[in-house]
């Protein structure tokens, strides 16, 4: 657990941190953001201290770590910079047994160390042990970057921005691998990022700070729910979710165009109209229009050629709603159910549309991401 | 040819051994010193800016005025001729020691130190290395000099590759003259493949490209 007491930090007539006070529980990936100067990479390094606070005390399971040895604290913390930072002049290897071998373990250790660190992120140590870093892809270079931080399995680790500078997709992938190691190893993570998207996807805390104060704690849902200021709900963008357009009912996200057919229909017809439209399965409806049921081409292949009409083929197995169902019930019938959707209807028992997984998708991200409805 | 070599053969090999005892001498203690001094200046670049300047002043003052001042004071002995070689061969080595470490991406630098290392471990084991390839070049640069400037000796009659250069040039006996010039030639080629040796040896091929 590492926690802050009056911490403050000031550059010349810049005040940096002022006054900070909180608690970072052990065993949690806690995000800090902000927007740039807003004080969270200094934050970070006053816990290595990289960075030494004017004032204030910061302790580490109970110890003020002022009163520690500057270069032993550090070598029981992990670290991972923005830039990287592996030592070009040293193999993946070397790089890996940096703090191992500062601490002195012996030889065979941090060998052992070396492959079950690589084999954690999939880099078979034949392959990869004996590269320098320059031989890596960036992606590659910061998975070893992180597996440095944790060779000597510190408590704690420390994360500036580890991914400002990778691709997207990299990046993604990255983020998933540390918040995997992290649950693994039950680490305490700090993690610095200005990016939104990241702290939401690896963060159980989110401390979002400006102008070197801390606005707000709090967990990643209650800051989507109760973001404590306007600052936060910008930075947040599109991830607050505007709960007016939510879908409510079935009627918000059906899709209105079926294709139906009348279950006194012959069984080529229905085949032809299945191939035309490239669907396995047609919605039947009675002659009074009202729904009978569906019918699938599997059924069609396994008993057509006995019948003339689909009447017989046609089945009740797919759920059913009315359109002003509640738009969460329907979404539970969906993904319970056998069907591959659900079937929507009007109050006289006509077919209003049908709901399928991905208009579910679809409605969430309009929601979620402001996209209009067409 | 071959009466030449008669004549001056034994003459030649102990000048071609002489003058490399002056090289390598000199040039090893200008790099003992030059990369303590250059260190000392990257930890400190403020004072660097004021001593670097004035040494390559220093550097400008010709070797034949430098020697003969020298000569004054230690009297004629191999003393002498190392000492002004040393002299000439730190300011290469102590430039490039000190640009190489200064250069040293901050980046590294902070790795080190968030890792746990001392100053003492992140120099060893980090900055210098990296800063090796700007220091080899310096040394290469120092050594090829000095074997040019070694042909000074002879001008307080210290032997080496020079006697035969100066006779040549008194006597107006241009096959002396080229006796003395080729093997200075060929050392100073020699000394820079060595120095190419060295490098391979000390710096992994996958940074020597990104090395100055």
């Amino acid at each position: 657990m590492i926690r802050f007491e009056h911490v403050s930090k000031s550059y010349g007539d810049s005040l940096i941190l002022n006054d900070l006070s909180f608690e970072i529980k052990a065993g949690e990936l806690t995000v800090l953001i902000g927007p740039s100067g807003c004080g969270k990479t200094t934050t970070l390094k006053t816990i290595n201290r990289l960075i030494e606070p004017d004032s204030g005390k910061i302790f580490i399971d109970g110890q003020d770590i002022s009163k520690t040895d500057k270069v032993s604290l550090r070598r029981s913390i992990g670290y991972v910079i923005q830039q990287i930072g592996l030592f070009p002049n040293m193999t993946v290897e070397k790089n890996i047994c940096v703090v191992p071998k500062l601490l002195q373990y012996d030889k065979d250790k941090c060998n052992e160390i070396v492959h079950e660190m690589l084999e954690l992120v999939d880099m078979p140590y034949e392959d990869y042990a004996h590269k320098y870093p320059s031989e890596l892809s960036g992606g590659q270079q910061q998975r070893i970057g992180v597996l440095r931080a944790l060779a000597a399995s510190p408590p704690i680790v420390l994360m500036d921005e580890p991914f400002g500078a990778l691709d997207p997709m990299t990046r993604t992938l990255l983020q998933d691998e540390v918040v995997r190691l992290q649950r693994k190893f039950k680490k305490t993570i700090v993690f610095v990022t200005h990016d939104m998207d990241e702290a939401f996807n690896m963060s159980d805390k989110i401390i979002f700070m400006n102008k070197g104060n801390i606005i707000q704690i709090a967990t990643p849902e209650e800051m989507l729910a109760n973001p404590a200021d306007n600052l936060i709900r910008n930075f947040m963008g599109s991830h607050s979710i505007d709960r007016e357009a939510l879908p409510q009912t079935a009627s918000d996200f059906m899709h209105t165009k079926v294709y139906t057919s009348y279950k006194t229909r012959g069984i080529r017809e229905a085949i032809d109209l299945m191939a035309r439209k490239s669907i396995d399965t047609l919605v039947v409806k009675n002659p009074d229009d009202t729904y009978a049921g569906t019918v699938s081409i599997k059924a069609i292949r396994e008993q057509g050629r006995t019948y003339s009409t689909i009447e017989p083929l046609v089945m009740q197995n797919y759920e059913v709603s009315y359109v002003d169902a509640d738009a969460q019930e329907c979404f539970e019938k969906l993904l319970n159910g056998e069907g591959s959707y659900l079937v929507v209807l009007n109050h006289d028992d006509t077919i209003a549309g049908i709901v399928t997984k991905t208009s579910i998708a679809k409605s969430l991200a309009d929601a979620v991401w402001g996209g209009n409805n067409e | 040819m071959s009466k030449f070599f008669l004549l001056y053969g034994e003459k030649l090999i102990i000048a071609i051994g002489t003058h490399f005892a002056y090289v390598v001498f000199s040039v090893a203690i200008a790099f003992i010193i030059a990369v303590v001094l250059g260190t000392l200046l990257s930890r400190k670049p403020n004072w660097a800016n004021s001593i670097i300047p004035l040494i390559s002043v220093f550097q400008t003052i010709p070797g034949i005025v430098f020697i003969g001042i020298l000569f004054l004071y230690l009297g004629m002995k191999p003393g002498t001729i190392i000492t002004a070689l040393s002299i000439y061969a730190i300011f290469p080595i102590l430039k490039n020691t000190y640009v190489g470490l200064v250069e040293v991406p901050e980046q590294y630098k902070e790795a080190a130190r968030g890792c746990g290392m001392s100053s003492m471990q992140s120099f060893f084991k980090v900055e210098f290395p990296l800063a090796l390839p700007s220091v080899i070049n310096g040394l290469r640069i120092s050594t090829v000099y000095t074997v040019s400037w070694a042909v000074l000796s002879a001008m307080i009659g210290l032997g080496g590759l020079g006697d035969f250069i100066y006779s040549g040039v008194s006597s107006n006996n241009n096959t002396l003259i080229i006796a003395g010039a080729i093997p200075a030639a060929i050392m100073a080629v020699v000394f820079s493949r060595l120095i190419d040796l060295l490098q391979k040896l000390l710096i992994p091929k996958q940074i020597r490209r990104s090395g100055k």
